[in-house]
């Protein structure tokens, strides 16, 4: 009997601890989940005037403006952006366009107009650089979080902001990066800094909300840099000309467009 | 006389649409200058001058839109004191476009053409080409040349039609011996690489009639990831392939070509099949000598990153002669015989550095039965936003001077091109 006894407490210990821990796995994964939402998939569409400044070791600048027009077909789920790139001169007129499927591998089309020419590009490298800049594709459209496995490390303050402050290690061997630390804010749910690590543990990449604003009703962050710590250089992106919920259909993210930028949307 | 009146009623079209749809709302410049110098590498190459390319290029880009309608124009002035004038001034682009209800665009005025899925191999893509900008070091935009057309997509349901009409036929531009030299059959030794001004390279354009015009169209839809197209040519060989035994010179025979192509991501690439019947229609039976037989062409190709901003990509082009045997019989004596079949390799690797900046690039085609090449290799620097500074080479080598590559093998280049943007 008092072996049952002790058998049923140590049962019911593991049941809860279990429950305990799942409960707080499951609270970072939460927690996540509306950090990638509030970041990636702010009201059904939106467009912004984007300006990417590349400053390199030497402190040597590389300017980038483009407009950016982005509709969810669902919350977390499929995407569509559509890139028009204004500087530099070289690519001015350029058009890309990308179907996000969170399940499988993108769709992207590249086109050129000086040669009137439409190309799809392979979308294999989700690590890679977006533009020649510090972020990564995947940056800009967002990781899954269920790509992660989280936990909180401890709930703080960065500034005045109270955060949560989460490790994200990928479930999948990733080239990306070994853990990253993010610092939630527990208001917005916006991460305000994120620090990428490699392998080694070492410091590769900082991302830092460096301006959030109130626009249409929307918390976003209009000035977001990453810090590339080992190149010893960093990208600013500016937002600017920010609206939500525009009305964009989902026929604007097709070849027709592609060739035929929207001008009602994209001056 | 009609393409005349077409034209104008395409400037009258153009400007009675100006009012109407706000065009010039907004307008914005840009361009770039440019200075293009290249070198010779092949020491008894028959050009008058060693020099592949030397030219001073001004860009001026105009853009002008409203919601619903667009202009664009770009001119290109260019200085070269090898030619005369030394001054040529070409509009590379000016149109209108404009879009009508939900399911029309129109595209109406000078304006470059591509389709079809082939890295630099064109089947059903048969828009006119400027292959001596190509081999000289000039910018991908170059290999296209503008074209006068009323290109029209209709958008529906089942999928998009694309029609494109140019009432003038517009050749390829193809080495002239000027810059570049090329063989000749006729010489009086039977057959040399020659060059200008002996050999100054001229065809006879077809006639300037209203049956003189190209007809395009294609149909393009998608099936899950993969986009189809079907397509249809009515016009001209681009390049002058017939010979007028009377003139003693090359003209253009007339050409349809019908095909369809398939492209989709696949194996973590993207991955392209496209087949063309090219139907001689001068030639239909394939007994004139003078004007190429009617011949099946298929491509299949693959491209993925191979490593960190590192993409590559593989062709193979097949292209199979139809009445082969009356090709052979009345093929004239001493006259070299192609192939039934050929076949054509291509492949082309990019790696991009240094954020970007510093680029390098190599492209080769490679005929195994034809036993020649031509490599296009390109190193760029973006010194800035507005300077990049590149070197590249055009090689060329066959086994024979008759051959595709083989005959512009005396045309091996290097050239160095600096280009400042505003």
């Amino acid at each position: 009997m008092k072996f049952q006894k002790t058998t049923m407490l140590m049962i019911l210990i593991v049941m809860i601890s279990g429950q305990w821990t799942y409960a707080g796995d499951n609270q970072a994964m939460e927690i996540m989940k509306k950090s990638h939402l509030s970041m990636f998939y702010a009201a059904d569409d939106g467009i912004a005037e984007v300006k990417m400044t590349i400053t390199n070791s030497r402190g040597k600048e590389r300017i980038r403006e483009f407009a950016m027009l982005r509709l969810d077909l669902e919350d977390g789920g499929k995407q569509m952006y559509y890139t028009y790139f204004r500087k530099p001169h070289d690519v001015s007129r350029l058009t890309f366009m990308v179907h996000k499927m969170p399940e499988a591998s993108d769709n992207r089309w590249l086109y050129v107009p000086a040669v009137d020419l439409v190309k799809r590009i392979s979308a294999d490298d989700k690590g890679s650089s977006f533009v020649g800049s510090d972020f990564t594709y995947e940056d800009v459209s967002g990781r899954h979080w269920s790509e992660d496995n989280h936990k909180i490390l401890k709930e703080d303050k960065l500034g005045d902001n109270d955060v949560y402050i989460i490790e994200s290690t990928p479930i999948e061997k990733y080239k990306g990066f070994a853990k990253k630390i993010s610092y939630v804010d527990k208001g917005h749910f916006l991460p305000l800094k994120e620090e990428y690590y490699d392998k080694k543990n070492e410091l590769i990449r900082v991302f830092t909300a460096e301006k959030i604003e109130e626009i249409n009703g929307i918390i976003t962050p209009t000035i977001r840099k990453m810090e590339n710590v080992k190149k010893k250089q960093y990208t600013m992106v500016e937002f600017t000309e920010i609206k939500f919920n525009i009305g964009v259909g989902e026929d604007i993210f097709s070849e027709r467009y592609l060739k035929n930028p929207p001008r009602n949307f994209i001056k | 006389m009609l393409t005349k009146k077409l034209t104008y009623l395409m400037a009258l079209i153009i400007v009675l649409l100006i009012p109407v749809t706000g065009l010039g709302s907004e307008t914005n410049f840009s361009g770039f200058l440019q200075g293009l110098y290249g070198g010779g590498l092949d020491k008894d190459n028959p050009t008058p001058s060693d020099l592949t390319a030397s030219e001073t290029r001004l860009q001026l880009r105009m853009e002008s839109f409203s919601d619903n309608a667009e202009f664009f124009g770009r001119i290109d002035f260019v200085y070269d004191d090898y030619y005369q004038p030394s001054t040529n001034i070409e509009l590379r682009e000016g149109f209108a476009k404009f879009r009508i209800g939900s399911f029309l665009d129109f595209k109406i005025g000078r304006q470059i053409v591509t389709w079809g899925t082939g890295d630099l191999i064109f089947i059903n893509d048969v828009f006119a080409k400027d292959y001596l900008s190509f081999f000289t070091g000039r910018d991908d935009q170059y290999l296209k040349a503008p074209q006068n057309a009323l290109r029209m997509a209709l958008y529906t349901g089942v999928g998009d039609f694309a029609v494109v009409y140019s009432p003038r036929f517009t050749p390829n531009r193809t080495p002239t011996g000027e810059r570049l030299s090329y063989y000749y059959p006729m010489t009086p030794d039977g057959g040399a690489i020659v060059g200008a001004p002996e050999y100054l390279f001229e065809a006879n354009l077809p006639a300037a009639k209203f049956k003189s015009g190209e007809l395009a169209g294609r149909f393009s839809r998608y099936f899950g990831n993969a986009d189809v197209a079907l397509y249809g040519y009515r016009g001209f060989y681009k390049n002058p392939v017939g010979f007028d035994m009377a003139t003693m010179s090359g003209y253009y025979p007339r050409l349809n070509v019908y095909g369809a192509s398939v492209r989709m991501p696949i194996f973590g690439g993207i991955a392209w099949v496209e087949g063309g019947h090219f139907d001689s229609r001068d030639d239909t039976d394939g007994n004139n000598p003078m004007i190429p037989n009617s011949k099946i062409s298929g491509l299949i190709g693959f491209e993925r990153q191979i490593g960190s901003n590192l993409t590559a990509n593989i062709q193979y082009q097949n292209e199979k002669m139809i009445d082969f045997d009356k090709y052979v019989e009345t093929l004239p004596v001493g006259m070299a015989a192609k192939e039934e079949t050929y076949h054509l390799l291509t492949t082309r690797i990019t790696q991009l550095i240094m954020m970007e900046t510093l680029s390098f690039s190599a492209f080769v085609f490679y005929s195994p039965n034809e036993e020649d090449l031509y490599g296009r290799f390109l190193t760029s620097y973006k010194y800035s936003d507005a300077v990049t500074l590149s070197l590249g080479a055009n090689i060329f080598d066959g086994q024979d001077e008759y051959t595709s590559f083989g005959t512009f093998q005396k045309n091996d280049n290097i050239y160095l091109k600096v280009t400042y943007g505003y």
